[in-house]
């Protein structure tokens, strides 16, 4: 016995809003398939006919020239602290960064003051341990108390349990945040660089600060790296793909996939059209609604 | 892709997961809002479960526990400690006045960093590194010059209420637009940096998950 039959009034509607809602979605939608498709096309083999990475290599150079200058064996603390909504941006810098120190022979220590940065660095130090080819950095884990977590450990950062050479040379060089050469900040929205430069730098001057942030961030934090607070900063999605492409270009270590330029092509031109359409709209509507005594109704 | 799962079992079904949560999240796009808050408390619960186990994990017990039963001696000041976590941990039964004092350290103490960086550590130095310098050979003297013109112009963009001249008023407006000008460029960079993570979030199932990026 089949139930097939005339479309009931219940089911008319239902088809009637799902019409209406993927109408609704149809611009999202397809501004996903664009993506999508720009995704699949193969990078060009002329790498100059489309750069994301920034010509003003300023700020690359900046950072590394804070790497390269480094002694070997320098102890160099990672500060993770990024959010999980923007890592993704500023994740190929990040490694890029990991990469270069360890090319260089930094002894790598990693910290969080945040559970977000906490999870992240737990995943970063699993994905290292994984890929093998070199020596994970040593996990100090999570510290609560935010900024007064962040004091507290100017004094002593190393969990009592914990052990190694690594932990054995922090211990000898006084157990703080002083004890290291250079402090790697991968910034989020709740610790950031200017934490750092408002907690540690006060009480600690002559330690190197550099940074790495999402974009959200670089109107923030520029003024510091202006008035030398922080050594160098990366604080835009350009100049992190600039400095990722600058180490797989000289490293043999990879640092992983770095954004693709076509894709974020079509995202930005499509960005443009929506704009231009509303400024468009906005002015016709102008147009065919005259305003009267320089006042609208 | 991402580099985050491994390639055995438990990676294979975090992708799988990852992937599946992805596209439920995307589902609101087309009007599923039941599965969308699904998905909302499925992160609170997670998040909150994450806390509790990081705060007994990574504070708790190796902070305040083990110091304490293995040399309390050594550490008298996490005794009063433990009086304030057990404070706010009660805090829901306990009368207000009891909690009161925990809550009032902990705000206090947040405030206090807070505030005493800003100054020692950005106010301070940030006025000194603004202030021109003295010689007229400055490098950079005529950004100095303009970057006080500009704000100078942005701070009359605030005055409110109060009678203006006629040069007040358009040098206001010239200020209020370069206010939004600010602003304009600042949510531009936004537009690509969300962009990024978009496009991150597409190569994570082209690649990680449907492995038809390479």
């Amino acid at each position: 016995m089949t139930t097939s039959g005339p479309p009931t009034p219940g089911s008319g509607e239902t088809a009637a809003m799902l019409r209406m809602r993927l109408r609704r979605a149809a611009p999202v939608l397809l501004l996903l398939l664009l993506l999508a498709a720009a995704s699949m096309v193969p990078a060009p083999a002329d790498e100059a006919a489309l750069r994301l990475g920034s010509p003003d290599t300023s700020h690359v150079e900046q950072l590394r020239r804070a790497i390269g200058d480094l002694p070997s064996g320098a102890l160099v603390l990672v500060a993770f602290d990024a959010d999980l909504g923007t890592y993704a941006e500023i994740r190929a810098a990040t490694r890029a960064a990991l990469a270069d120190l360890a090319s260089h022979g930094a002894q790598l220590a990693m910290v969080s003051f945040t559970p977000e940065g906490r999870a992240i660095a737990a995943a970063e130090l699993d994905r290292i341990t994984r890929q093998g080819g070199g020596s994970a950095p040593t996990d100090l884990g999570f510290i609560a108390g935010s900024e007064a977590g962040m004091v507290r450990g100017i004094s002593s950062l190393v969990p009592a349990s914990a052990q190694g050479s690594m932990v054995a040379a922090i211990r000898q060089r006084g157990g703080g945040i002083g004890a290291f050469d250079l402090v790697l900040i991968v910034s989020g929205s709740d610790i950031s660089a200017r934490s750092w430069v408002e907690q540690v730098g006060p009480r600690l001057p002559h330690l190197p600060l550099v940074s790495i942030a999402p974009t959200f961030l670089d109107p923030e934090l520029e003024p510091y790296l202006r008035s030398g607070q922080l050594t160098a900063l990366l604080g835009t999605l350009r100049e992190g793909i600039a400095y990722a492409e600058v180490i797989s270009a000289s490293s043999t270590t990879n640092p992983g996939p770095i954004t693709r330029p076509l894709p974020m092509l079509v995202g930005m031109l499509v960005a443009l059209g929506v704009l231009v359409e509303s400024a468009v709209r906005h002015v016709a509507g102008r147009v065919a609604r005259p305003t009267f005594g320089g006042r609208s109704s | 892709m991402n580099g985050f799962s491994g390639s055995d079992l438990s990676g294979t079904l975090a992708t799988w997961v990852a992937a599946a949560a992805t596209i439920a999240v995307w589902s609101y796009l087309v009007g599923a809002r039941r599965l969308f808050a699904w998905l909302q408390y499925l992160l609170a619960g997670l998040a909150t479960g994450y806390l509790v186990l990081l705060a007994v994990h990574d504070v708790l017990i190796p902070r305040l526990a083990v110091p304490l039963l293995a040399s309390p001696r050594d550490h008298l000041l996490l005794v009063p400690a433990l009086g304030l976590v057990g404070l706010l941990v009660g805090a829901s039964w306990l009368p207000r006045r009891a909690t009161a004092p925990a809550t009032a350290i902990l705000v206090g103490g947040i405030a206090a960093f807070a505030l005493g960086g800003a100054v020692i550590g950005t106010i301070l130095p940030q006025m000194a590194a603004s202030l021109p310098a003295t010689s007229l050979a400055s490098p950079d003297l005529a950004g100095e010059v303009l970057s006080l013109a500009i704000t100078v112009l942005v701070l009359l963009a605030f005055l409110h209420g109060e009678p203006r001249g006629a040069l007040t008023t358009r040098a206001a407006t010239l200020g209020r637009w370069l206010l939004v000008g600010g602003i304009g460029g600042w949510l531009g960079f936004l537009v690509a940096s969300r962009l990024a993570l978009l496009v991150d979030r597409i190569a994570f199932l082209l690649g990680d998950w449907l492995t038809v990026l390479r």
